[in-house]
């Protein structure tokens, strides 16, 4: 985004100090806090298409979401006070039984990157949690994830709860994880299924009816 | 340490010696057929798997009648992989029937500079290694003269996500990468320790699990990863023993970095297309797998899993063992199993 190469930059290099500082010098320059904001965004769509195209990798993106999280903690209280807000709110946990949760970390700040407010559930998430959490927090988007075969099997639970709450209806429901499949996703009554977390924001902002501009890897 | 076995020695050896032909490059009458069971033995054979992880008796056991009730080439420890952490003092989480994984929110090294305090876990200190080890010693005495017994250890990287916590290691490689080659090598001589006692305990291979392999793309696996693979192979093959090297996930552009490394299986996840690793590991690596665990095997049919292990075979060629991409999915069907084992059982040289 022209005017914001340097953050753009930090963020794609995983640099949060820079990252940070050149948010901090923006703002004190009098840059618009949504502007700012959207060179974060249009920077992690970046990062998205890198890894879907194979060019990084799982190290790459935890350091540019790292950047971005830090460049945030700059810029959220500015946000707070010029009243902008993330439209949508998704939800996000590692299903009942499965402790594991690099996968839907990842998901989770790559959703955050994009703009969304996330409310991470933890591991070990039961299907009545989801509908409790997915009802305090509105949340236009719920996530649940796997890693295990056996534990993949309990996503079926928590989507038929889901399904169960009336209220919860214009919620959309992604699904991901290692065992998982698309064949699985639709099997146990899900919207979506997201092989991977570049793929989770592309698929959540879809549900959301947010266009994307398809970032370019480069 | 006593080794193991060579191709001809033992008695007629079945299995253990078609699987030790093939791998030698000799003529077999038909293909092996090594798939990973651990919560589908743990299922046939009634038993909670959290006894499965704890009890060497159930495991061997378990392990027996499923390559019994199925035919297959092979009996494995494999179970989960926390033994090595959880004798290093990390804080694992159980569960009944499921295998136990580690708190990463209590992580071992959570602070770095612990690292140089750790000592290394003794295999034989009465621990979960230990508990490995009398698997193995039961395998050996329940079949083992006819099927191949497949030790397991983790690899650098799996270890070292073990000890740190998957997450901060991520992190870690760009933050501190030399604690990163410290912790590696850490795990490595652990490794090496470990699969030097299966070795005494009498397997014949011995398998590398490296799952996090796959997270990191060709640059840091080569860099950091692929140098101690290569040392715990090697350190393998001189103690006489055979390798299995099985890192989950989508390994696709460092298969023939992987082939490099002389391990006699490479044994490919599903996300790996067959034919492209073919290319990459030459003509004489024995590749293994690699059906989808979940799709192609567990929710499959044995006319479809009969025709997708064609396909593999097909791509892969002679040099070719049968098996899934990953674990077995305890819930898969019998018959399914069966169909895999009987494309084995009727199927030698290039499909």
């Amino acid at each position: 985004m022209p005017g914001y190469e340097r953050l753009a930059s930090a963020i794609l290099s995983g640099d949060q100090a820079t990252a940070a500082g050149e948010t901090r010098g923006a703002l004190e320059g009098g840059a618009d806090p949504q502007a700012v904001l959207d060179a974060m965004t249009a920077a992690m769509d970046i990062v998205g298409a890198r890894f879907q195209s194979g060019q990084i990798f799982v190290p790459e993106m935890l350091v540019s979401a790292r950047a971005m999280k830090e460049a945030m903690a700059v810029l959220e209280p500015i946000l707070t006070a010029s009243g902008i807000h993330p439209e949508h709110t998704a939800i996000i946990g590692s299903i009942k039984g499965d402790i594991h949760d690099i996968g839907k970390n990842i998901v989770a700040m790559m959703w955050r990157g994009a703009n969304f407010e996330v409310v991470d559930l933890g591991v070990n998430v039961m299907p009545a949690r989801f509908v409790e959490a997915a009802r305090e927090h509105r949340a236009a988007i719920i996530g649940i994830s796997a890693l295990l075969s056996t534990t993949m099997l309990g996503m079926r639970d928590a989507v038929r709860a889901i399904r169960a709450a009336e209220d919860l209806a214009g919620a959309t429901i992604i699904v991901g994880g290692a065992p998982v499949t698309g064949e699985f996703a639709t099997a146990i009554g899900a919207d979506a299924y997201a092989p991977n977390a570049a793929a989770a924001v592309d698929v959540a902002r879809a549900a959301v009816g947010i266009g994307t501009s398809a970032p370019s890897a480069s | 340490m006593t080794g193991a076995r060579d191709a001809g020695a033992g008695p007629a050896g079945g299995s253990r010696e078609l699987v030790l032909r093939h791998l030698a490059g000799l003529p077999v009458d038909r293909l092996p057929a090594m798939p990973i069971t651990m919560m589908f033995a743990a299922r046939l054979a009634g038993v909670p798997y959290a006894d499965y992880c704890r009890d060497a008796t159930v495991l061997a056991r378990a392990q027996g009648l499923v390559a019994d009730t199925f035919g297959f080439d092979h009996v494995s420890c494999i179970s989960d992989p926390t033994r090595e952490a959880s004798d290093l003092g990390a804080t694992i989480q159980w569960f009944d029937d499921q295998p136990p994984a580690i708190d990463e929110s209590d992580a071992l090294l959570a602070e770095p500079r612990h690292l140089a305090a750790l000592r290394p876990a003794d295999p034989l200190g009465g621990g979960r290694m230990t508990d490995r080890i009398r698997a193995v010693e039961l395998l050996r005495a329940g079949g083992g003269s006819t099927r191949i017994v497949e030790g397991w250890v983790e690899g650098p990287i799996a270890e070292g996500a073990d000890l740190r916590g998957i997450n901060t290691l991520m992190l870690d490689f760009y933050d501190d990468p030399g604690f990163v080659g410290e912790l590696f090598d850490f795990a490595t001589e652990g490794a090496m320790a470990f699969a030097g006692a299966q070795v005494d305990a009498g397997v014949d291979i011995v398998g590398i699990g490296d799952a996090a392999a796959s997270l990191v793309g060709p640059s840091l696996y080569e860099e950091f990863v692929w140098p101690r693979e290569k040392r715990l192979i090697d350190r393998i093959h001189g103690l006489g023993a055979k390798v299995r090297l099985h890192i989950c996930g989508n390994m696709s552009r460092s298969v023939g970095a992987m082939a490099r490394l002389g391990a006699d299986i490479i044994d490919l996840d599903s996300l790996v297309p067959l034919e492209a690793a073919r290319v990459a590991a030459g003509p004489d690596q024995v590749l293994l797998g690699n059906l989808n665990p979940v799709t192609e095997l567990m929710g499959s049919t044995p006319e479809a899993i009969t025709n997708r292990l064609a396909a593999c075979h097909r791509a892969a060629g002679s040099r070719w063992i049968v098996g899934a991409g990953c674990e077995i999915p305890a819930a898969t069907p019998r018959e399914n199993v069966a169909a895999l084992v009987a494309y084995a059982r009727t199927s030698v040289g290039t499909a």
